[in-house]
């Protein structure tokens, strides 16, 4: 679980920290980023999963590092991610309406081996990700390219007909439906490169043939992995990876109050570490005193969506009115203040549900009200609904690690002004995903969680949580919203080639679907992250809220 | 004769012990809500996707043939999946992590030097100390010395372990940097270094244990020295040396043998805290990261591995009881 928990993703618990948006450019010692040195990884994580058809990594880390996929991120504090070419010559060459795809890759590509890389053995990390054996990480390809998972892999001797390879450097992709979003998807880790033929051992990803610009050099699960350059990758023709350190060095299985210590304490081989793990609440408040980690200390101006969801299908919550009361009932200024001690620290008050850093959102807010809440109002639609005093029973579901309880507390509290009682039942990770995300109808009328997109399009904001197909069965749907308009209009923009006119869509759902209220949205939470006084390059874009490892450099 | 029968009799018990230790956690884990096939299906998670993982791990059958496929496994191997990507786990196969590509049973062997090094190095300070302390402790009993060393006792036995272990880092490691903060060197590489990584490890772990030690031997002490005979080994005019060393010492050691049996066996297992404090990769770290990442085979194998060693312990501590306690003796 915890590998699913740094795996970049989803359903970050996630926290906060200090000083807004200060992504930092470091002066220490008076010396500049320069290529070489090594770079230190210090991971809690006791392993990394290093075969992209099993990965669920972000572009911008860990994997990004050995592995190119057709498409990549451009990411930069202050403005919003963009896609970029990284394999291919461009972002992919959509027609037939969306439903067909073509990339071309760039000449001479090598992989570390020195041997050519081919249209064929990007096909071939594809079909990989179908059999069995290597599945487990984003798997947003997978029903477009073969619907129900009809393929079941190429170990039984059969090919991907949905792929084809015209010649070696063209690869077409005949999608199921059409998909404006698939050039964002060709960035996911199962569009690295595999050589056609290899990877059937079950531990490929413990030696997997590099094309960025590392190798894995060794690895030992609960130790170590150390990376060094690959002699055939090069910066002039790969843009978006700097690629300074000569070596980087992950140390795997750190707890995560040593690993902070270390970075306090910045001495020796710690300078050039930096820590994987969000600083935590209790952790960046020791970090406030002292004058140096503090200026070590990295954070991202906005984040994973944090949101209280109301289940649509249960109670007196179907009725929307009563729903839009949790809009002004809720205090996201407690909320703030109960994920990590201020706003400042915990990231922006939250009135969208596409998050900031992705193209297409627009800012609105449909419920006007103060941070802390607007109880009068709340009041008043309970009792226009029906309910003049209030609402009691009521269940909220949350984890009970990651400070949820105390932050279920802090809506409860602030629920309570409004006549609004309810109870918390802090469950742990494995009953929460199966008795919120994998029943059909859920026991629980609340639930305190959040949401960090994939891919940096407002399609991975909106559809995972929101249609109707991602209700139960290991979903998101968590609000067990079930609109069947809303379902088309999601079909529709997925299917809009066009980015700025499905942008437009996007954030006309945004909008549509709050109306609705299936969902409050709290805050964009923003993380933290320590590093050492010899690290420099540490960004972090609005979006993702990971710090870009493409970027790193050791300071000389 | 009546060693081999009790030998083998004591083997029988310790096969029936794991036997039910296995059954037991399969069980449990079984009634447990968590479906450990949705790590292998990714995000989004189809249905078909997460049936497809299932029928692959093994995970789809009734929990009763889950039990006895794992008990084949161990006897004739077991393969999953068909075709070119098949995985074999050659027998005994004790089950497969499929989250780390790896046979449980290398995955564990693989660890077992880290784990082994902390523990008994940590033993042998612990038992060294806590005894001569207890002993000390008893025979200047109501002195200075006895009550210093029945409160750091107290305090090493109501400490929790982490709090030690952090302590124990933040004032050796790091504000007097006189020992490495992370990592362990393998024996076999740097016989010097290894014993340098392990040095705040295995003297944390004494500090912990020591105190129950101390208390126990003290006690245990005091007792056996206001019996008969050690007034008769004083009345024959043994050396006072002779009489604690040689008469009451053998007595006191019995009760210590059987806890020290038990601990020995648990921290060989795994020393979960001083492991992730000290940033090992021993049996223990494995243990609890299987827990968080739901990963079940590997979560089943550690147990087990627990269970043998335990087993096994406690009946050295049998044998043992034999050579301090002529009574006790089998043959």
């Amino acid at each position: 679980m915890k590998q699913l928990r740094f795996a970049a993703g989803v359903l970050a618990a996630v926290t906060l920290l200090t000083a807004c948006g200060a992504n930092d450019t470091p002066a220490a010692q008076g010396g500049t980023v320069k290529p070489g040195g090594n770079l230190v990884l210090l991971n809690d994580a006791p392993s990394i999963t290093w075969d992209p058809a099993k990965s669920s990594n972000l572009v911008v880390t860990t994997l990004g590092l050995i592995h190119r996929r057709l498409t990549s991120w451009d990411v930069a504090p202050g403005k919003d991610t963009t896609i970029v070419p990284d394999l291919a010559t461009d972002t992919g060459r959509p027609s037939d309406g969306g439903k067909t795809w073509t990339f071309t890759l760039k000449d001479g590509l090598k992989y570390a081996d020195g041997t050519p890389i081919k249209s064929e053995d990007v096909k071939w990390g594809l079909e990989r990700s179908f059999a069995p054996a290597f599945s487990g990480g984003l798997a947003y390809h997978k029903d477009l390219l073969s619907p129900g998972l009809a393929y079941k892999g190429p170990f039984e001797g059969k090919e991907l007909d949905s792929i084809q390879t015209p010649d070696a450097k063209t690869i077409v992709f005949h999608l199921a439906r059409p998909y404006g979003d698939f050039n964002w998807v060709a960035s996911t880790p199962a569009f690295s490169p595999v050589p056609k033929g290899k990877g059937a051992e079950a531990n490929y990803g413990d030696h997997p043939v590099a094309s960025g610009p590392y190798q894995l050099a060794s690895y030992e699960r609960g130790k170590s992995a150390k990376l060094t350059r690959n002699p055939n990758w090069s910066r002039d023709e790969d843009k978006t990876r700097l690629a300074n350190p000569d070596t980087i060095e992950f140390q795997l299985g750190q707890d995560t109050s040593v690993i902070s210590k270390r970075l306090v304490d910045d001495t020796g081989t710690d300078r050039n570490a930096f820590g994987m793990s969000f600083a935590s609440p209790a952790q960046l408040a020791q970090i406030q005193g002292s004058a140096s980690a503090k200026s070590r200390l990295v954070t991202s101006e906005s984040g994973a969506l944090a949101y209280l969801s109301l289940n649509t299908q249960r109670g007196n919550l179907v009725n929307p009115k009563v729903r839009q009361a949790f809009q002004y009932a809720v205090d996201k200024a407690a909320y703030q203040v109960a994920s990590a001690g201020s706003a400042q620290l915990a990231g922006d008050v939250a009135t969208t549900l596409i998050t900031p850093g992705l193209q297409g959102r627009e800012q609105y807010d449909l419920y006007p009200a103060p941070p802390s809440g607007d109880v009068a109002k709340a009041k008043q639609l309970l009792a226009e609904a029906g309910f003049p005093n209030g609402l009691d029973g009521l269940v909220l579901a949350t984890r009970n690690e990651n400070g949820y309880p105390e932050k279920a507390a802090a809506i409860q509290a602030s629920l309570a002004r409004a006549g609004i009682k309810i109870t918390i039942k802090p469950l742990d990770e494995d009953t929460y995903t199966s008795e919120v995300d994998t029943k059909g109808l859920s026991d629980y009328d609340l639930t305190l969680t959040s949401w960090q997109p994939d891919i940096p399009s407002a399609n991975a904001n909106i559809q995972p949580l929101f249609q109707s197909t991602e209700i139960g069965n290991g979903g998101v749907n968590e609000s067990r919203y079930n609109n069947p308009e809303v379902d088309k209009l999601i079909t529709e923009a997925q299917a809009t080639v066009d980015p700025a006119e499905a942008g437009k869509k996007w954030a006309a759902l945004d909008k549509k679907i709050l109306a609705d209220s299936p969902v409050v949205p709290l805050i964009y939470t923003r993380n933290s992250f320590l590093h050492g006084s010899q690290v420099g390059g540490v960004e972090i874009g609005r979006f993702p809220a990971y710090v870009d490892y493409r970027k790193f450099g050791i300071i000389q | 004769m009546r060693t081999a029968r009790f030998v083998a009799t004591r083997f029988a018990g310790m096969l029936l012990v794991l036997l039910v230790v296995a059954f037991v956690t399969f069980v449990v884990f079984y009634v447990l809500p968590a479906d450990p096939a949705r790590m292998a299906c990714g995000r989004p998670c189809t249905p078909e996707g997460l049936q497809l993982a299932r029928e692959f791990m093994g995970y789809n059958a009734p929990w009763y043939q889950q039990f006895f496929e794992f008990l084949g496994g161990i006897l004739g191997g077991r393969t999953f999946g068909t075709g070119a990507a098949a995985i074999h786990c050659a027998a005994p196969c004790f089950g497969y992590d499929f989250q780390n590509n790896v046979d449980v049973l290398s995955e564990i062997g693989g660890r077992i030097e880290v784990s082994f090094s902390v523990a008994l190095g940590a033993a042998a300070i612990w038992i060294v100390l806590g005894v001569g302390l207890g002993v000390l402790s008893a025979l200047r009993r109501g002195t200075a010395v006895d009550r210093i060393t029945m409160a750091a006792a107290m305090a090493g036995v109501s400490m929790p372990a982490y709090l030690a272990g952090m302590i124990g880092i933040t004032i050796f490691a790091f504000a007097l940097d006189v020992v490495p903060k992370s990592g362990y060197v393998p024996l076999t590489e740097n016989p010097v270094q290894w014993a340098w990584h392990l040095v705040l490890p295995w003297f944390v772990l004494a500090f912990l244990h020591a105190a129950i030690y101390a208390r126990l031997t003290r006690g245990q002490m005091l007792e056996t020295l206001g019996e008969d005979y050690i007034r008769t080994a004083r009345a024959k005019g043994l050396t006072e040396r002779k009489v604690v060393g040689r008469h009451a010492l053998r007595n006191v050691l019995l009760p210590v043998v059987t806890v020290f049996g038990v601990d020995l066996g648990g921290l060989l297992a795994g020393t979960v805290i001083t492991e992730r404090i000290f940033g090992m990769a021993g049996v223990g770290r494995l243990l609890v990261d299987a827990i968080a990442s739901l990963n079940l085979p590997v979560l089943l194998g550690v147990t087990l591995f627990s269970a043998l060693l335990i087993t096994v312990l406690n009946f050295l501590v049998d044998l043992c009881y034999g050579a301090l306690d002529p009574r006790a003796r089998l043959v």
